[in-house]
């Protein structure tokens, strides 16, 4: 485990990194608490740190304290060396963020015992940290194929339409439905469906850009975000990704089937800044008239001609994320 | 393990507990030797400076880095008059400073023929 050391004594350095070194720790060692909070501030940095309390630039409750006031950052096991250890230097060390505090000249080792409190410390936070990406993502995306849940994609369409306005750019909305999924269902049961909507979502994961945005719509509906898309080349678009889903056959338990899917598609430069609901209302009736133009088809919403100039409040106010 | 300020008991270098803080680490120990034998002149000098122009903050701050290297070095009663040094200037006392810092020099003048006395012992 990596440790950073910071002594403006030359002496108090090497022997603490020595020490540090044999009880098996990566020591990065400097002389003053400005070049300990650039060490902290490293992508990668380490994440037990041992303070001298009086140093030069910046003294030890003062690196805890920099460090405390970053947000969002992993957190920093920070341990004050201190020689006199009244009772008001602990108070104001621990008030400035630190974790603990040891007397100086140190044993070795009360020293290592205090650092693998530290490392226990730092174990818990990762578990913590991983149980709540864990759950951010449960939060987010479908079980079934880790695409997008509806309510997450919902929210990203909302931001993109505001940002794509403001910056005066298109955004494309598709809307995707695996044609006779219900006889999938019917015939092969509802495995052989799952592995369809498993093997659809990576086909069309695999047919966007990387800041595109897919998710699960419901059922076998998909809805599919093209960012930042030049209207021009929209409809080209939305054919290679229908294209994706019937190009050769899906492989599934029983054997391989072959789908097609029937897509609705609207540009944001077509009906500007409306509503979501209303939007998403006219992809699903373009992917309706798909439908009903014989399946595995593109069919483009078309655009209102407007008589008025719209008076109403354009935009439901954005949702915030948590 | 309490300490009294005078403790005359003290040795001038407790050998002992310096190598149970190296783990017996002879390499180590001739380096931390070494550093001091490079440092403490240097520290010492300057506070002698501080001293004499009544430099109280830059007095107190070289008196504590003193303090410092002397302990992590078990130089025990040299570390003790470090100290005192430092509550001295910290305090503003002026008129003390010059008395502490003769009393510093007086066990400092007890400490280094011992670990010179040592370094030469090991060399061979």
């Amino acid at each position: 485990m990596k440790i950073l050391i910071a002594d403006d004594d030359a002496l108090s350095r090497r022997l603490l990194e020595k020490t540090l070194e044999r009880a098996g720790y990566e020591v990065t060692a400097v002389e003053n608490g400005k070049q300990a909070l650039e060490q902290l501030q490293k992508l990668e940095a380490p994440r037990l740190a041992l303070l001298d309390w009086v140093m030069p630039e910046l003294d030890g409750p003062g690196v805890c304290r920099a460090v405390r006031k970053r947000s969002e950052q992993t957190y920093v096991y920070m341990v004050l060396l201190t020689s006199k250890g009244t009772k008001e230097e602990t108070v104001l060390g621990l008030e400035s963020g630190a974790d603990d505090y040891l007397t100086k000249p140190f044993n070795a080792e009360e020293l290592r015992a205090r650092l693998r409190v530290g490392e226990r410390i730092l174990l818990l936070e990762d578990r913590l940290v991983e149980a709540r990406e864990n759950m951010r993502f449960r939060a987010t995306h479908d079980p079934l194929t880790s695409l997008l849940n509806r309510g997450a994609i919902m929210d990203l369409l909302t931001r993109e339409l505001h940002r794509s306005h403001r910056e005066k750019k298109s955004t494309t909305i598709l809307l995707g439905d695996v044609d006779h999924f219900k006889r999938v269902n019917d015939t092969y049961g509802h495995v052989v469906g799952d592995e369809v909507l498993i093997e659809t979502a990576n086909r069309l994961l695999g047919s966007v850009r990387s800041y595109d945005f897919v998710g699960r719509y419901g059922g076998e509906e998909f809805l599919v975000v093209l960012n930042s898309c030049d209207p021009a080349f929209a409809p080209a678009r939305a054919e290679a990704i229908r294209k994706s889903i019937s190009n050769g056959p899906i492989q599934t338990a029983k054997g391989s089937l072959s789908l097609t899917m029937s897509l609705g598609a609207l540009m944001s430069s077509d009906w500007g800044l409306r509503p979501v609901e209303e939007l998403l209302h006219e992809v699903d009736t373009a992917l309706y008239k798909a439908k009903a133009s014989g399946r595995d088809c593109l069919r483009m919403a078309q655009p209102i001609a407007r008589t008025e100039p719209v008076t109403a409040p354009l935009l439901q106010p954005l949702r915030l994320q948590h | 393990m309490k300490k009294n300020e005078d403790s005359h008991s003290d040795p001038a270098w407790n050998l002992a507990e310096l190598l149970e803080r190296v783990d017996n680490d002879q390499e180590l120990l001739r380096d931390l030797l070494n550093i001091f034998k490079e440092d403490f002149p240097l520290t010492m000098r300057s506070l002698e400076s501080a001293v004499a122009a009544e430099d109280l903050k830059e007095a107190a701050r070289l008196a504590h880095t003193l303090k410092g290297m002397l302990s992590s070095l078990g130089g025990v009663r040299t570390a003790a008059a470090a100290a005192r040094l430092e509550v001295i200037a910290s305090a503003g006392e002026t008129a003390s400073l010059k008395g502490a810092l003769q009393a510093l020099k007086c066990e400092a003048a007890s400490l280094l023929p011992e670990l010179e006395a040592y370094m030469a012992e090991v060399r061979h």
